[in-house]
């Protein structure tokens, strides 16, 4: 409005030849109700008569709901107390916050032995450290970080969680996890700090040829890091003691991992031209898409002892981690199919015309592309995952919600529901809820990244 | 293709093999890797059947289905179709499948209605509601189905009053406890079915109805009224009826005797439980789609169709809801197959469905581990099956009318 009316002054001002010098009025205030806080609820709370009976009555529940939330969960809450009946004692209306606080390592780490604890801490602050340099935008060798951390991080963190007494051969194996870590660590920081690559750091100093000299650092780093990890023994922790958010995401880590190397593959087998792998691979992926999770979990715990050789026992955690990496990989190859699927025949057809095979057309063109574009159905469906973990408590193991529930089953605590399972859902709902937001902020960056 | 290919072969002739000229032959590279699949998966099968085959001899364990026509002999908690302790497992596979059906259909139902209500709500023009809905939604799909699934059951149904204090609904139609929840059911008279009959009468002609008027419209451009006739032969034709065969309708109202409400339709507190938990559940998800649905009709269409002067309320019947429909309804069929999938959480509340009486009453009662696992998969097969033959059936449909 502003602007046509300033434009009609100008006209003006030029017809009349500078008799006056010009001076541009003072914008007119906005007609009244149209900006503000009190314009904004017209629209948008009170915009019909209807509306506004809606909104009251809704503002009504809401203050209500709020109200009884705080006075049972915050002004009338035990915080402090030993056991359920001293909790009633004590404010019988307000919620048993003592409970879930007093079985809050348990909820975390389930019957791990107390002294041991630190283990599970330091595995899973190494993983974090190992993502952060996935996250930043400065460092550039983002790939090799990646493929270490899914490869040897769980070889690394297989002993660290379960320990025992291993051979040479596991010791050199589970080394490998250390030092491909260290080999991140160091790299992040001279990206950080020096903004070049470990690799190009190296090359600069000493002349070598890249990868040569980058892998005898590193074997360097590995033999190492062998000497001093074949010093380090932990006592075993028995995979019974194991529980809790632990659980949780130790199921849903593995499930995801092994998902996606075999969802790739799966995934290829059924756009492959050979019929006979092509009906093995939608074979697969149709049975155990069409079927719940929790029939491939009895399956598990009730088959696969029949198909194994005598002798041979997989505890009840293994078995279910069979399970749901079976179950996740049928999901994942279909996520993969239709990030092949969103690839345009031309660039089949590029490839080809450039002499490209199979392997390297799949390799080299097509996969990044569609990786690229799966990213946030990756993460949705590791959402669905990592729910889908809850399925375990069903067949006995205690995850986050087997914990819950064993607490609210627990001679002191029996019969208290509502503040152990609200603790466990809202571990789930921030753990999900971030992901979600995240999956949505890569899908809008990715997406304008490709036009 | 070939030609060239051959040519360039005989130019290099001395210098390749015949062998490894072989080895860059699509063709006999897709045979080889077939065959190796194949050998691989042959060696697999054999190992597992040998080995599984001596496991069960060394425990003693038998295999085949003839335990589908011995007495299963435990008794459940809720069935649809007659059951007793007496009857056999394959009595017992009916009643699951029948649980399982009953359960995800009328979770389909609710889910629907409320899903659509909440992706609705989402767009509303009240931004409180469309807050309220954003945050059911996302509460909801955020949080696993099987701990709201016990939320639902120990932290409501379990604790609501014993018979004696029961909430009664309605006057007494409806009665909730403990126990669970109490319908007044109808009791059909001998004579009820003429009154059936005449409904469906009422309804073919209703859409015979339907029919001429669109073909009327379509040849005229005049649209005839027939919302009448509809009620006449859908409301007062079957009243009439009823009336005259002498209403052989009565009702069944559940009263308390003894220490429980008997009489009229109930169902027990797991039934609830899932069914409340599974709804919510699929709601937030069907929430979503219908908002997408919704929102991937371009405004220019609604802009259009206003321009053309229709009104408001036709717009979105004539326009916007039939193009939202097309994306909205292969991801909600999706959707009610999960409903079918999720029900089988039933298990761990003791709701009894296929997975709970199946895999595992009768698992441990019969101990065919290979057999029942192998049923229960198969019956979710043929439900997924079905559920996407049908949506292969409706993408066709909605592909030709796009040209």
């Amino acid at each position: 409005m502003s602007d046509t009316h300033s434009e009609t002054d100008l006209a003006k001002a030029g017809a009349t030849q500078d008799a006056e010098p010009f001076n541009p009025k003072a914008a007119r205030p906005p007609p009244g109700l149209s900006v503000g806080p009190l314009a904004w609820m017209k629209q948008n709370l009170f915009a019909t008569w209807l509306d506004t009976v809606i909104t009251i009555i809704c503002a009504v529940i809401i203050f209500m709901l709020a109200r009884h939330l705080i006075t049972w969960g915050i002004v009338d809450s035990v915080w402090d107390a030993a056991n359920r009946r001293e909790c009633m004692n004590k404010s019988p209306e307000g919620a048993c916050w003592a409970g879930p606080r007093l079985w809050f390592h348990q909820f975390i780490y389930g019957l791990y032995n107390v002294d041991e604890r630190w283990r599970v801490n330091i595995g899973f602050f190494v993983l974090v450290a190992w993502m952060v340099p996935l996250f930043l935008s400065r460092i550039t060798v983002k790939l090799p970080t990646a493929i270490g951390l899914v490869m040897t991080y769980p070889l690394f963190a297989s002993y660290l969680f379960y320990g025992g007494e291993k051979g040479i051969a596991w010791t050199i194996i589970s080394a490998l996890g250390i030092a491909c870590f260290i080999w991140a660590m160091i790299n992040a920081l001279m990206e950080v700090f020096a903004s070049k690559p470990l690799g190009k750091l190296l090359e600069d100093r000493f002349g070598m040829v890249t990868v040569k000299s980058r892998a005898i650092v590193f074997l360097a780093l590995w033999a190492a890091a062998t000497v001093v990890w074949s010093g380090v023994e932990f006592e075993v922790v028995r995979t019974v003691r194991w529980g809790g958010l632990f659980v949780t995401l130790v199921v849903a880590g593995i499930g995801i991992t092994f998902a996606l190397p075999s969802g790739i593959i799966l995934a290829l087998g059924r756009r492959s031209q050979l019929p006979l792998i092509r009906i093995v691979c939608v074979c697969f992926i149709e049975v155990f898409r069409s079927v719940p999770l929790i029939t491939v979990l009895f399956m598990a715990t009730t088959m696969v002892p029949l198909f194994l050789p005598e002798g041979v026992t997989f505890d009840k955690l293994l078995r279910a981690i069979i399970a749901v990496c079976l179950f996740a990989a049928a999901y994942m190859a279909e996520v993969v199919r239709g990030g092949l699927q969103s690839i345009p025949r031309g660039q089949y057809e590029a490839a080809a015309a450039m002499g490209l095979g199979y392997w390297r057309t799949t390799g080299l063109i097509i996969m990044p592309q569609a990786l690229k574009l799966m990213i946030p159905n990756i993460l949705s469906n590791f959402i669905g995952l990592f729910k889908d973990t809850t399925l375990v408590a069903i067949i006995g193991l205690f995850d986050l919600l087997g914990m819950v529930q064993a607490m609210s089953e627990a001679t002191d605590w029996i019969g208290l529901v509502d503040e152990p399972y609200l603790f466990a859902a809202a571990v789930y709902f921030v753990g999900c809820f971030a992901m979600s937001r995240y999956a949505r902020h890569l899908e809008n960056k990715l997406s304008t990244e490709h036009r | 293709m070939n030609t060239p290919v051959s040519a360039g072969n005989t130019a290099h002739g001395p210098e390749r093999s015949r062998l490894s000229r072989m080895a860059s032959d699509p063709k006999i590279r897709g045979l080889v890797a077939q065959a190796i699949v194949g050998i691989l998966i042959v060696l697999a099968g054999y190992y597992l059947v040998t080995q599984t085959i001596y496991n069960m001899e060394k425990r003693g364990l038998t295999a085949g289905f003839d335990f589908l026509s011995t007495t299963a002999g435990f008794s459940i908690g809720f069935f649809l179709i007659d059951y007793e302790p007496t009857d056999t497992f394959g009595r017992v596979f009916l009643v699951g499948v029948v649980n399982t059906l009953f359960v995800s259909i009328i979770a389909i139902i609710f889910a629907t209605i409320f899903g659509f209500i909440m992706g609705v709500a989402r767009l509303s023009h009240n931004w409180l509601i469309a807050r309220i809905a954003a945050v059911y939604v996302e509460v909801i799909r955020n949080t696993p189905l099987l701990l709201q699934i016990f939320v639902w059951y120990l932290g409501v149904f379990t604790l609501l009053p014993p018979p004696k204090q029961s909430f009664e609904l309605v006057f007494g139609v409806f009665v909730l406890n403990n126990r669970g929840f109490y319908s007044t059911a109808p009791v059909t008279g001998e004579l009820f079915w003429i009154t059936g009959i005449a409904i469906i009468a009422g309804l073919a002609l209703t859409v015979m109805f339907r029919r001429s008027a669109k073909a009327q419209q379509e040849a005229t451009g005049e649209a005839p009224k027939w919302a009448w006739k509809a009620l006449l032969v859908l409301v007062a034709a079957p009243l009439a009826v009823f009336v005259l065969t002498g209403a052989p309708l009565s009702w069944e109202i559940p009263t308390l005797k003894g220490f429980n409400y008997q009489g009229g339709w109930a169902v027990p507190p797991p039934f609830l439980a899932l069914l409340i938990a599974l709804t919510a559940y699929t709601s937030a998800f069907i929430a979503e789609i219908v908002r997408a649905g919704i929102q991937s009709v371009g405004k220019g269409q609604t802009e259009a169709a206003l321009s053309l002067g229709l009104p408001r309320r036709r717009v979105l019947k004539l326009v916007v809801i039939p193009q939202a429909m097309r994306a909205i309804i292969p991801p909600l069929i999706s959707q009610y197959l999960n409903i079918v999938k999720n029900s089988s959480l039933a298990v761990a509340i003791a709701y009894p469905d296929l997975v709970g009486l199946w895999m595992q009453t009768s698992l441990n009662q019969a101990g065919r581990a290979i057999e029942i696992v192998a049923t229960t998969m198969l019956f979710y097969m043929t439900v997924s099956l079905s559920i996407s033959a049908l949506l292969n059936i409706y993408n066709k449909r909605v592909q030709l009318q796009e040209r």
